[in-house]
């Protein structure tokens, strides 16, 4: 029977760091002036105020991942012959992700349309998940440039969270949300808080109500299609971006990846690491063509995928949680939500002149 | 990060066609002693020298990087070492930033003929990278040692 | 004093018939950093914002407008930018108008934001002497420059931009900045050379790739085609290793060697906060000491690299 637990403050590290015997914790902790998420250790100081400067999907999608190591040696007998091993490298280890928001949780979720989609699996990042607790905090503050709520979240949603960590006065009241978070929950030294949870429940009602509502942005899908033609528009809207990748390696959704092989010597490994497709050689083929050779063309795909591409391909789930880490962190302050607001306007323009 | 365990360390030199690396031929035909060290690249000219080459040869585990060239106004194609020696003194700005003990890379002019300068020249500055050791190792080891999980552990994701 | 907007504003009006666009600053999501606005009509000014949180240098948008008749307002490091661009024949002097400001300091929205907690309600920026004051909801908070001020500010040598063709306001002295910390540079030149590198080690193993420093560096103008991203050479792996990315910081440097005014533009875009300038900022000062030359200041010079002397009276060759 799922029950709601609670922790004070003050014993919430000491049982982050006991956690730490079993497995590797992963948490939101202070580096070089950013809070980023790093492996928990005693030295750690940990940073559960707002929200961590990047994301936590590096926890299920490394930014270099290894998917095979190989070696080239000579055969024994013939040497004129090359033997090639080859040895997949699969994550084994075990991780509690603590302090990822909402948003991050339900970028998750994102990934798993794709990653573990039904007859296609990918081995590692589905190893992965099964090896990773998510336990999720609630958020109390969120931002100005929070917009959770536009895209069919929440500062307190559960989406692709396993527990959720509401704060109240004192300490945390911990909820499990999937059977592996009960079960993972029931084995550790915490006191049940069953009259705790309306406390919890009434602090996330509060934290949603006071977001502004400035309409969704979901179902602009269609809109964001109908442009896909209009130059004017897309170079308009882009003339100040830089083409970097910033948002796109913040980004809680951004899922795309590129596949090399790197070698020294006889000994090599093959990686998958973080693509972006603000970049010029996203698309770059190898007859030297490049379908979106400009950033605005580039930045069209971005809007398209996360808000018309995804959406169509998944009942409507929006390729975007609304953390605004591409907000805060863009070196030009490009605004996706202004993005949106102004290409929804525009086609809704052109479809009203299209009757004159 | 050094790439070599024991005696030797490794030192990579560049050394352009014309002047010193036929210099390092007189001084092989003349069978000086020297120490052997040194490994050579030949290159046209020390002009052709991107100063990155010798920060890539850093960062993949030299211990040191010698660069040597023609006399300048004896260059082959007349100027390539003028450039050379503006490049090579901005990039020993460069490297103590990021911390290359300054010691442990040097340019200098060895023509044709000048054998026995370039046994001098080789032998004190291997005595010169000796003094400083191998080079330090980064904490997370090599590219393939990082990939292969081979490494401290606490880094950020 | 720094400059009046409106003084700014009637330039542009003055100006913008004759123009494809005029490049310029307005207030964007973040309350502590404008973005940019390209101006195309005469309704668009009215949307100018012109004070303390102008921190971008907007130059660098001008190599990919070439051939189009430009409007640009610039800062003094803004157009030290602008300068190397025509040196480098990279812009036409003749399509570039040019809104000379003079600065009174440029926010950092990172520390500033520390700094001042909550942003809710932040109506302007404003500086004088050696504070800066904050009007938030009506109320004034007034914070040290160190604290707020980008680092480049403090050791700024010129806050008005020399090369224009409209000069905004009147002439003035940099940000007068007291108790500055200790640059990243000083702090390296306590440390041994081992420690130097893990240094590096640590703050690049933050650094995730995005190339924002080069994006935004307005010199860089190979960016599709980055040495940094080509296979053939190899010059970078595609591992995270943070020797990787410490190498593409001294690919950086060393192209914009002799070419670097340190506009700073490198470190803000940084979503990782790292202190990059440092790299080049050492390179600078090795090549005013090896050449008497600082970039930026005069279009007619080249960059030192680009050339040779014969006989070099600074370079103090090593005797064997």
């Amino acid at each position: 029977m799922p029950t709601a637990r609670y922790i004070a403050n003050d014993k919430l590290m000491p049982w982050l760091l006991s956690l730490t015997e079993t497995r590797q914790v992963l948490a939101p902790v202070q580096a070089g002036g950013q809070t980023l998420f790093a492996p928990l250790t005693a030295d750690s100081q940990l940073d559960i105020n707002g929200l961590a400067d990047a994301s936590a999907k590096a926890a299920l999608l490394p930014r270099c991942e290894t998917l095979f190591e190989f070696h080239y040696s000579k055969s024994e007998g013939i040497p004129s012959k090359t033997e090639l091993e080859v040895r997949e490298t699969l994550p084994d280890q075990d991780t509690f992700l603590f302090g990822a928001r909402p948003c991050d949780a339900k970028g998750f979720t994102v990934f798993d349309r794709v990653y573990d989609g039904g007859t296609r699996r990918d081995i590692y990042y589905c190893t992965r998940r099964d090896k990773t607790i998510v336990a999720t905090l609630a958020c109390t503050d969120p931002a100005d440039t929070c917009f959770c709520n536009r895209v069919g979240g929440g500062p307190g949603d559960t989406d692709g969270s396993d527990i959720l960590f509401t704060p109240v006065d004192g300490g945390y009241v911990i909820e499990p949300v999937t059977e592996r978070g009960e079960a993972f929950l029931a084995e550790q030294p915490l006191v049940e808080a069953e009259d705790r949870k309306e406390e919890a429940r009434k602090v996330r009602e509060k934290v949603a109500e006071a977001m502004p509502d400035e309409g969704s942005l979901g179902g602009a899908k269609g809109e964001v299609l109908e442009l896909f033609d209009d130059k004017e528009f897309w170079g308009d809207v882009t003339a100040k971006c830089l083409s970097c990748g910033a948002c796109s390696y913040l980004c809680p959704t951004c899922y795309c990846f590129n596949m090399t092989d790197e070698s020294n010597g006889d000994d090599g490994v093959r990686v998958r690491t973080w693509d972006n497709c603000m970049s010029f050689q996203f698309t770059l083929e190898g007859s030297g063509h490049n379908p979106r050779d400009g950033k605005a063309q580039r930045m069209r795909n971005r809007i398209g995928h996360k808000f018309s591409y995804y959406p169509e391909l998944h009942d409507g789930n929006l390729a975007c949680v609304g953390c605004g880490r591409c907000i805060v962190h863009c070196p030009v302050s490009m605004d996706v939500r202004a993005i949106v607001a102004q290409a929804r306007d525009r086609a809704l323009a052109k479809q009203e002149h299209a009757n004159d | 990060m050094s790439v070599n365990e024991g005696k030797e360390l490794r030192i990579i030199g560049f050394l352009c066609n014309w002047c010193s690396y036929a210099g390092a031929d007189t001084a092989g035909v003349g069978r000086f002693a020297q120490p052997t060290d040194l490994r050579i690249v030949r290159l046209p000219c020390t002009g052709r020298i991107n100063p990155l080459f010798i920060v890539r040869a850093f960062m993949n585990g030299a211990d040191g990087v010698l660069v040597s060239g023609c006399h300048p106004r004896d260059c082959h194609y007349s100027e390539g070492n003028f450039y050379a020696r503006r490049r090579l003194e901005v990039l020993k700005a460069l490297l103590p930033v990021i911390g290359v003990d300054p010691g442990r890379f040097e340019y200098t002019w060895v023509s044709a003929s000048e054998g026995q300068r370039w046994r001098s020249v080789v032998t004190s500055f291997t005595e010169q990278v000796h003094a400083l050791g191998p080079m330090p190792s980064f904490k997370s080891g090599t590219s393939l040692d990082m990939c292969l999980c081979q490494m401290d552990q606490t880094q950020v994701l | 004093m720094a400059s009046s907007i409106d003084d700014l504003k009637s330039a542009i009006k003055k100006a913008l018939p004759d123009l494809d666009m005029v490049i310029a600053w307005a207030a964007g999501p973040d309350p502590l950093s404008h973005t940019p606005l390209f101006i195309t009509e005469e309704a668009d000014i009215e949307r100018i914002e012109w004070d303390p949180r102008c921190s971008q240098n907007l130059a660098g948008y001008l190599p990919g407008l070439r051939g189009k008749k430009v409007g640009i307002v610039v800062k003094g490091c803004d157009a030290r930018s602008l300068v190397e661009l025509l040196q480098e024949k990279l812009i036409d002097r003749e399509d570039v108008t040019i809104f000379g400001l003079h600065c009174t300091g440029a926010v950092d929205a990172r520390t500033a934001r520390k700094a001042l907690g909550s942003l809710r309600g932040l109506e302007s920026v404003s500086i004088d002497g050696g504070t800066a004051s904050f009007s938030v909801s009506g109320e004034s908070k007034t914070l040290p420059l160190a604290g707020v001020l980008q680092k480049k500010c403090f050791t700024c040598t010129g806050a008005d931009a020399e090369v224009c063709d409209h000069f905004i306001g009147e002439h003035g002295q940099p940000p007068q900045v007291t108790d500055i910390p200790a640059t990243t540079l000083e702090e390296l030149q306590a440390m041994s050379m081992e420690e130097r590198l893990h240094f590096w080690e640590d703050q690049m193993s933050r650094c995730i790739r995005c190339y924002a420093c080069r994006s935004a560096c307005p010199l860089c103008v190979c960016q599709d085609h980055c040495a940094a991203q080509s296979r053939e050479p190899h010059w970078v792996d595609q591992t995270d290793h943070p020797r990787e990315k410490l190498m593409f910081q001294a690919i950086h440097a060393l192209h914009t060697a002799g070419r670097c005014t340190e506009c700073g533009e490198c470190e803000r875009a940084c979503p990782m906060g790292l202190p990059i300038m440092t790299l080049k900022q050492a390179l600078n000062l090795s090549i005013q000491d090896l050449f008497d030359y600082k970039a930026g200041t005069d279009p007619d010079q080249a960059p030192p690299l680009f050339e040779f002397r014969e006989e070099e009276k600074n370079i103090k060759e090593r005797d064997w």
